[in-house]
């Protein structure tokens, strides 16, 4: 869904061939991304299909596609709806909660050995902040602060983790 | 061959603050509490160190004995090349005016006083004339973006204006250490970020930074974080990748 609705999104803007498409799309979500073109060139054909794209030409390398009314109200409908959470099937957050549950292992080292790679993640995103340009490169700058952020969530929640797991062992102590 | 010679004759750069397996301890006996240690760290020229750790982990009883505002029980902390158990009491003042500045979260800055004024204050208190002090009080407000803004007085300044002078007033001078403690504590994203951009393009100058902190955003500008737990240094992370600019 990600990159069917940011490809109306994008012919939004202006009409443009699969390649340009793909190029778009990496530049504004900051390289992070890479899109295969045959991906998007799958992806346009059932969006032609469901009446949201329209393509002109014949062989697909050198068709041009055009957003349709129809997409336009479907592209409408994404950005008014906000993005479900899905952070309850992280896969840290269920490895915590099960090594916690089943008590097979000690929780300090697995809390301590993910807080320090999350702290490294943390100060290479941060490197590369250093480096950024927000005026020419908006794009990878809000990535990064998103990623920057995310992780720093992560490394506070690892604390709390550990926060509540002393107070319960001191309580029962 | 040459290579040689000249690695041999090229001085180790000393770090400008050392800490060798120091503890403190407080109270005697079976009630002996220890908050910290013993840690040893080495703070190179240039180099970002931020500490992090619950509270009661020993982050600021550390920051305290950097600061040769407390002596340690056990151990040796060297500042600019000097022993500090060895300095009188009088050197370990003058030691912690001319080498040692400190940023607190409360910045203390003297609502009297103009922008300029406070920044030069350190440098007057240790008997700088008053002109000199204020060229460089001026200097020190340019280096953080500031230098227009040296006739205002705090409460006419900004949040974030407040934190550069008070970036500057820590640096001024002659001073090679900045021990911060939670600098960015009370400020949004954006403001923290210049904060630490600020503090790096000082240890580009090749001052140091020993910055305490809970926030792991603002940690991670350092070039390395420590972590602390029950007084001792549990784990290290370096930035690895090209240098910081």
């Amino acid at each position: 869904m990600i990159v069917r609705n940011s490809i109306l999104a994008i012919l939004a803007n202006h009409p443009s061939h699969g390649y340009g498409l793909k190029s778009s799309f990496e530049q504004g979500t900051g390289g992070v991304w890479p899109l295969n073109v045959g991906q998007v060139y799958s992806t346009l054909s059932r969006l032609e299909r469901d009446g949201l794209v329209q393509g002109e030409g014949e062989a697909k390398e050198n068709r041009s596609w055009r957003i349709t009314d129809r997409g336009r109200r479907e592209l409408a409908e994404w950005y008014e709806a906000p993005v479900d959470d899905r952070s309850t099937r992280d896969e840290l957050v269920i490895k915590v909660l099960i090594a916690v549950a089943t008590g097979e292992v000690e929780m300090a080292p697995v809390l301590q050995t993910q807080r320090a790679a999350t702290m490294k993640r943390l100060q290479e995103y941060t490197r590369h902040k250093v480096d950024a340009d927000p005026e020419r490169e908006m794009p990878w700058v809000l990535m990064l602060d998103a990623l920057i952020l995310r992780a720093e969530a992560e490394v506070r929640w690892l604390d709390l983790c550990q926060k509540r797991l002393d107070q319960v062992a001191g309580a029962s102590a | 061959m040459t290579d040689v010679l000249a690695s041999s004759t090229t001085p180790v750069p000393m770090p400008v603050l050392s800490l060798d397996e120091v503890s403190r301890t407080h109270g005697a006996g079976a009630n002996t509490v220890r908050a910290l240690g013993p840690v040893s760290l080495r703070v190179e020229p240039g180099e970002l160190v931020a500490v992090m750790g619950p509270s009661g982990s020993g982050k600021s009883t550390l920051l305290l004995l950097a600061g040769a505002l407390d002596r340690p029980s056990t151990g040796r902390v060297v500042i600019g090349g000097q022993d500090l158990a060895r300095l009188s009491a009088s050197n370990l003042a003058s030691l912690r005016r001319r080498v040692i500045g400190f940023f607190f979260q409360d910045l203390n800055l003297l609502p009297g006083l103009t922008a300029l004024e406070n920044v030069a204050l350190p440098l007057e208190l240790d008997g700088q004339p008053l002109r000199a002090a204020r060229a460089e009080a001026q200097e020190a407000l340019e280096q953080v973006d500031m230098g227009h803004l040296a006739a205002r007085f705090p409460d006419d300044l900004s949040g974030g204006e407040q934190q550069r002078v008070a970036i500057a007033r820590a640096f001024v001078g002659p001073r090679t250490l900045l021990l911060a403690d939670e600098p960015t504590g009370a400020l949004d994203s954006l403001t923290g970020e210049t904060v630490m951009r600020l503090l790096r393009k000082q240890c580009a100058r090749g001052r140091s930074v020993v910055l305490v902190t809970h926030d792991a955003a603002h940690a991670a500008w350092a070039d390395r974080v420590l972590y602390l737990r029950d007084g001792m240094v549990v784990d290290e992370t370096r930035a690895t990748g090209g240098e910081p600019s």
